[in-house]
């Protein structure tokens, strides 16, 4: 039993219990119960939410990794000031954990998604670099390793550990093999039955299957960009008829970069003039705030807007005419200019009618600049500053450019390939008869000959109309044909899970298990050219392949054995057993193709002889 | 490729062609057999302008090794916007340097080099003075660089060189033969500019004086269209060019454009300052220079054919198309072969004529209610009051352009206005049908202070494309969509030999058109004026946004009806936070007032695009970025038209236009505004796709799109992929329905499209043999009919004829 850290008396879901902190784990045992109901490894721990001081309930909030939710507690002791000291030890300890998850770069979300401690109006400490002090025991062996030991696959850790990708370290590997496990129930199970099962390695399960591991190293290591959203402090109003805004130091910083004014006026003004809470109390108030709001709706927050010296010195008039207050270079791209369009020609015409005219919402204007700078803030911020736009479109990369515009890719013939040619036995012969027919059918019309002979045909067809008769017994045969087409496929539709859930289950495990017995055993003949990074301890000679063909050949030869005894067991359940040779047949088919080969080959002397698909 | 229409060698820059595209050819040059004219419909995104261009280069460059094509026909090709021109020179471009590249003897190589090809725009997109291009206005570009460069400017500053600036990339110019200032080739706007860097020259006077000597040109509309620019750019070209109309779906307007005029109050301010000015000018110059004002007159008392004639051949290609209003107004042949009325031809009386003119229209702007008039009311009240008759008034703009030429004016944007009122003056006495006048003092119905304008207007399109038809042999009108087609021949009073629209041939459905009549919650959704601020229809035009930019990779483009509405309703999201659900998933671009502020947004939407980040582009139907902009790939996966952008039905100016369209040409006001709405509408719709292998979807969102005359309006390529399913979706099924195509559309296309929507040579050849049996057939048919008078079934079976011949 790990040490306990600190513990509380907590409510959870409206149940009274106790929360406790571990070394390894968060976790709250409901009244009366012995097990924990609520158990959360360190390493899943996200963010922390805490209710104000002095709210009626002392809450605490942890938002997990893979779930924003997370989990709500309530500190139950009275008098409440003992309820807030016991959260502020567990927010402590929490906060040191969060910041350890988020350096030790877990998280593939930037730090930016903030914890919101929320301390109004006071700035919030970062949080995010705080010093490691408690569980030190535990220090920088990455985490996986640690959860490792936890999960069943106990036996296998020490060979789990073995890297799949060369340029991987160990325990990064292995969290990603985990992950991919995790993501896909079927691999588990498959992975559960054979490697945990100790019938093949994890290097041979992982073997042909990189690519997977590949596409989630990729997806972890690219790096999510800044989020759209506008900075947009939006006020809370509490009781009192106060405005509370709650300050981050993400805030801060978002509010500097979106309006570097703003980071001007806090570089003049603090802490010379004003104290940090000081300044921020009054940019909310001030008309330079107001001006930065993403609203046109300014009028109804008129009266809280006070005149202040200070930062309405840095305010600018609204960017609201028709031609922005920034004068911009000129798009150089004759594609995309579409001044040049408007001066092509003189204006000629009557002016535009009143809805047409661009800018007449004059509110709207500075609202849509502000979009579109904000956009391109943020590409900036991800790509870099834009293209140079007084540069001519000369050097021969843009002219590609230019070309690859206007050109029409499908109407080239990009060398299409010739396909494969059809390996046909007695080809020349099958298209001959094809064409000896025909021939023959050509010369064999006459028109005046063929009308001759349906003249003749047609010879006292009335007489013979009149004698027809359809037999009955034929027409009913087919008929009751139809019928019982019909019946069996209703049968079959109606007869649609039959094998009772557990069989079927087992019938499953068995296919999938032969399957991929199948595959690393095609893959040990075959080798896969591969294309991507193979450890060089793997890239396995033609002995250990030989080996392995050997090995896998032995198990293949055994799922005629899996099969009876999944038939013994049928026949148990009640199920008849041929349907389930029915349902394994193609398995045990190529099951059997298989080995027939093997014999094949080792017969013939193993590598040397010429291999030939049938 | 290289294949044959009828006798005609057609090189085809590419190893396949879209059926469309070869049957758009046959169309074409059925057209430029009949020397007549042609209205196509060809889908967009399925390369029309290089089958146009592929098709009239061939014929253009067939003409000398084959006898019956007579001359070589000089190309005149017009597209709307500059973005549009600098594509189609590329295209252009990209053709002769295949025709170069497979050219089979040398002699037919050198012919393809010496191909020649410019784009023209004006002055101010193609100056690189350090100074001059540095102006903001296009105006005052031409102004200053009329000043650097006018014929009487550069006597006098080569005579006596420092006494005249000039400009010396324009003298650089003088160094090289005329008819020599290029290589030969094609050059695009860009590399015209590059060029001129590069050897000191200037751009723009160098495509002016290149023009005669040119086999294709290519420049926007209102240099063909527009009397006052058509008169000096495009005089000298001769009668059997070939004239196109590309992106021509717009073009009434166009036409309608070219000949209304609006004056303000602050316009006749100034006209009349400019008056004042002009009079102090004729005084000074009496007393020193007398004998110019006098030669000035005796040349007037000659006539004006022979002053014009003049001028011309002093400096044929000095005028700039951009600056247009002190030209020449195109008049009636009648009215050219007239000399100048006697009571203007003297300078101090001509001034005292424009005085009382400008003072009379101040004083008809005084009135505080609305009048709507017609040019003959307008001239009888005009003479009543003021004693100016109808015939002088029409050589107003003639007899202000001779004064400025003798005065020497400098700096001539100063005087726009005069121009201004001097082509009004022009045009209201030259017409008398077809026009109207109104004067609207205020601005909206509910504003208080008067800020009146004279509305001059034109009505009727044909017009101003009257003399097109007339001088040009052939003129092919065509666009993606020009539905329904019998319109433009009936606005524009034309005949067209060919009127076709093609189909889109498609391996598999590359876009989806849906309709979205009513949001999740059922509630129908219309930018109807009555409901379009509902919050409801607000909320739920939101949420299409808002779903789309959830499921839908890289771009989006929305449109809006109009900037008013586009405007309010981005406020109106950005308070319910509709936009910031958007933001999570996208960036936000909007068009705005300024273009090259919109330029900017549209280059980082691109740049948001290309990086996979997606972007939103919130613009307006019939605005800047609606013309000439291509949203193909992955610049536009989806395209959303919120509401049906139908133009502002309270506005008096289109109010009359709808009736003279009805008493005139019988088109009811519904109907036009219906094909005025649904054209604007797949127009912006048709931007999202370029070649077959690009998909993209197209959102219709009202309810009024459901109704079938309003869909019937829509080109048939579009329209044909309409499925009765999605014609009337609520939000929820749209996006099921879209992500459906898109999991689909995103897949390898298994199935090879050659032989159904792309066709190799062997495909056209055998196109080409099928339409020979037909033609055959069709000709056996005709002649059996006139043979005997029975009927023919058709269905291959056996005639009469054989049946007879039996012996039963």
């Amino acid at each position: 039993m790990p040490s306990v850290i600190c513990t509380a008396k907590a409510s959870y879901k409206k149940q009274l219990g106790s929360l406790e902190l571990t070394e390894a784990h968060l976790q709250w045992t409901q009244d009366g119960k012995k097990a924990p109901s609520v158990r959360v490894p360190h390493q899943d721990a996200a963010s922390l939410f805490c209710s104000k001081e002095g709210a009626a309930q002392v809450r605490l909030k942890l938002g997990l990794i893979n779930d924003d939710a997370g989990h709500n507690f309530t500190f139950t002791s009275t008098p409440q000031g003992v309820a807030y000291s016991e959260r502020e030890t567990f927010k402590m300890e929490l906060t040191n954990i969060i910041s350890r998850n988020r350096s030790s770069g877990l998280l593939a979300v930037a730090p930016t998604t903030t914890t919101a401690t929320t301390i109004a109006p006071t700035v919030a400490t970062p949080t995010l670099k705080g010093p490691v002090t408690t569980v030190s025991s535990h220090a920088p062996t990455p985490l996986p390793a640690s959860r490792a030991s936890t999960s069943r696959a106990a036996s296998v850790a020490s060979d789990g550990r073995v890297a799949i990708l060369s340029e991987q370290d160990a325990a990064k590997d292995f969290r990603l093999r985990k992950k991919v496990l995790l993501a896909s129930p079927e691999l588990l199970a498959l992975h559960k039955e054979l490697v945990m099962g100790g019938q093949i390695t994890e290097a041979e399960f992982w073997e042909g299957r990189e690519h997977l591991l590949l596409a989630q190293a990729a997806t972890e290591n690219q790096k999510r960009g800044r989020s759209g959203q506008l900075v947009d402090p939006r006020p809370q109003t509490v009781e009192g008829g106060e405005v509370k805004i709650v300050i981050t130091p993400q805030l801060v910083h978002d509010i500097f970069e979106e309006f570097p004014v703003v980071a001007k006026a806090y570089n003049d003004n603090v802490p010379n003039k004003l104290t940090e809470a000081e300044f921020w109390k009054r940019y909310f108030q001030s008309k330079l705030f107001n001006a930065h709001r993403a609203s046109i709706r300014s009028s109804a927050t008129q009266h809280v807007v006070k005149e202040d010296p200070i930062f309405d010195m840095y305010l600018e008039r609204d960017d609201d005419e028709l031609e922005p207050r920034r004068p911009r270079e000129e798009v150089s791209d004759l594609f995309i200019n579409l001044g040049a369009t408007l001066e092509d020609h003189g204006e000629t015409g009557n002016e535009k009618d009143v809805t047409m005219q661009a800018g007449r919402q004059r509110g709207a204007l500075p609202l849509i600049r502000k979009f579109n700078e904000h956009s391109e803030r943020l590409l900036n911020s991800a790509l870099g500053q834009g293209p140079p736009s007084k540069r001519r479109r000369t050097d021969s990369a843009d002219k590609q450019n230019l070309l690859s515009q206007i050109e029409y890719d499908d109407l080239q013939d990009h060398e299409s390939s010739p396909g494969v040619l059809l390996e046909m036995q007695g080809r020349q012969r099958y298209f001959e008869g094809q064409f000896g027919n025909m021939g023959e059918q050509r010369e064999a019309v006459d028109v005046r000959d063929a009308l001759v002979g349906l003249r003749n045909g047609l010879d006292g067809w009335e007489g013979r109309f009149s004698q027809l008769r359809v037999e009955k017994k034929s027409s009913d045969a087919a008929l009751l044909s139809m019928t019982q087409n019909v019946a069996s496929r209703l049968d079959i539709k109606t007869k649609k899970s039959d094998f009772p859930p557990d069989l079927f289950r087992q019938l499953m495990t068995c296919q999938t298990a032969a399957n991929e017995f199948l595959r690393q055993f095609w893959i040990s003949i075959y080798p896969p050219p591969s294309d991507f990074p193979t450890p060089s301890s793997l890239s396995s000679t033609a002995t250990q392949r030989s080996a392995k063909a050997a090995k896998m050949a032995g198990y293949l030869g055994k799922t005629h054995e899996k099969v009876d005894a999944l038939v013994r067991g049928a026949g148990v359940e009640g199920v008849e057993g041929g349907r389930v040779v029915v349902a394994m047949k193609p398995i045990l088919d190529a099951v059997d193709h298989a080995l027939a080969f093997y014999r094949a080959r080792n017969v013939g002397g193993g590598k040397a002889v010429g291999v030939k698909l049938v | 490729m290289k294949f044959y229409i009828d006798n005609l060698p057609i090189v085809f820059p590419y190893d396949r062609i879209y059926p469309e595209q070869y049957a758009y050819m046959c169309d074409l040059k059925r057209t430029l057999d009949a020397t007549g004219h042609c209205v196509l419909e060809m889908p967009s995104g399925t390369g029309k302008t290089v089958s146009l261009l592929s098709l009239i280069v061939s014929y253009q460059q067939a003409s000398i090794w084959l006898s019956f094509y007579p001359t070589k026909r000089k190309l005149i090709y017009c597209s709307r916007t500059v973005p549009e021109i600098e594509k189609a020179l590329a295209e252009l471009k990209r053709l002769v340097k295949y025709r170069v590249s497979t050219a089979e003897t040398p002699e037919q190589r050198e012919k393809e080099e010496h191909f020649m090809g410019l784009g023209l725009t004006s002055r101010k997109n193609l100056c690189i003075h350090p100074e001059v291009s540095k102006e903001k206005k296009g105006k005052v570009v031409d102004a200053r660089c009329r000043d650097l460069t006018s014929s009487a400017a550069c006597d006098k500053g080569r005579a006596d060189p420092g006494s005249v600036e000039l400009c010396d990339w324009h003298e650089n110019l003088n160094k090289y033969e005329p008819g020599n200032l290029l290589p030969p080739g094609i050059w695009t706007l860009a590399d015209i500019l590059q060029h001129g860097q590069d050897n000191g020259t200037c751009p723009y006077f160098t495509v002016r004086r290149m023009m005669p000597f040119v086999d294709v040109i290519i420049y926007s509309f209102h240099y063909l269209l527009d009397p006052k620019v058509a008169e000096q750019v495009s005089k000298e070209l001769s009668k059997d060019a070939i004239v196109v109309f590309d992106e021509a779906h717009n073009i009434d307007n166009v036409c309608i454009e070219s000949l209304s005029i609006d004056l303000t109050r602050p316009m006749l301010d100034s006209a009349a300052r400019s008056v004042t000015k002009l009079g102090d000018k004729i005084e000074e110059i009496k007393k020193t220079d007398a004998a110019k004002l006098q030669d000035e007159y005796a040349k007037l008392v000659e006539g004006l054919q022979e002053s014009t004639t003049d001028n011309s051949a002093e400096d044929p290609f000095m005028t700039n198309p951009g600056e247009s209003n002190l030209n020449v107004i195109m008049l009636p042949d009648d009215l050219l072969n007239e000399a100048i009325p006697g009571n203007i031809r003297k300078a101090e009386h001509f001034v005292a004529f424009l005085k009382r003119f400008v003072e009379y229209l101040k004083t008809r702007m005084r009135v505080l209610h609305v009048v709507a008039e017609t040019p003959l009311s307008f001239l009888q009240h005009l003479k009543d009051i003021t004693y100016i008759e109808r015939r002088p008034l029409r050589f107003c703009a003639e007899r202000l352009q001779s004064m400025i030429r003798t005065l020497e004016l400098n700096r001539l944007d100063e005087h726009s206005a005069l121009q201004k009122v001097a082509s009004f003056a022009t045009l209201v006495a030259t017409y008398e049908k077809g026009f109207l006048l109104i004067l609207e003092p205020f601005e909206t119905d509910n504003a208080t202070v008067p800020n009146p304008v004279f509305h001059f207007t034109c009505l009727d399109p044909s017009l101003a494309i009257k003399p097109v038809f007339e001088h040009f042999s052939s003129v092919v009108i065509t666009s993606g969509t020009i539905s329904p087609l019998d319109m433009y021949p009936k606005m524009l009073q034309f005949t067209p030999v060919v009127q076709e629209t093609y189909p889109m041939t498609l391996a598999r459905n590359a876009f989806l058109p849906l309709v979205i009549t009513r949001g999740s919650d059922q509630v129908a959704i219309s930018s109807r004026f009555e409901v379009r601020n509902d919050p409801a229809v607000v909320r739920n035009f939101g949420s299409i946004l808002v779903e789309y930019s959830k499921i839908v990779p890289d771009g989006i483009v929305a449109f809006f009806p109009s900037y008013l509405y586009m405007e309010s309703i981005v406020a109106a999201w950005n308070d319910m936070g509709i936009l910031n659900e958007v933001w999570k998933n996208k960036l936000i671009f909007v068009e705005t007032p300024d273009a090259n502020e919109t330029s900017i947004a549209l280059e980082n939407y691109r740049r948001a695009c290309d990086n996979g980040r997606g972007a939103v582009l919130l613009s307006v139907a019939r605005g800047k970025v609606s013309e000439g902009i291509d949203f193909d790939h992955n610049y536009g996966r989806a395209v959303i038209m919120f509401g049906v952008p139908y133009q502002y039905t309270e506005s008096r100016i289109l109010k009359a236009r709808l009736e003279y369209l009805r008493d005139a040409y019988r088109i009811r006001e519904s109907e036009f505004l219906g094909f005025d709405a649904m054209r604007n509408a797949a127009q912006c719709v048709g931007r999202v796709l370029r070649g077959k292998t690009d998909w993209g979807l197209m959102v219709f969102a009202d309810k009024r799109f459901a109704r079938a005359d309003k869909r019937a309006k829509l080109p048939r390529w579009i329209n044909q992929y309409i499925t009765e399913v999605a014609s009337n979706l609520s939000t929820d099924m749209a996006v099921t329905l879209s992500k459906l195509f898109m999991r689909t559309i995103s897949q390898n296309p298994n199935e090879n499209q050659t032989g159904v929507s792309l066709w190799t040579l062997e495909d056209v050849e055998k196109a080409q043999v099928k339409q020979k049996e037909q033609a055959l057939l069709h000709e056996q048919e005709q002649r059996d009919m006139d043979d005997m008078e029975e009927d023919e079934y058709g269905d291959g079976g056996i005639g009469d004829e054989m049946l007879g011949i039996l012996d039963i």
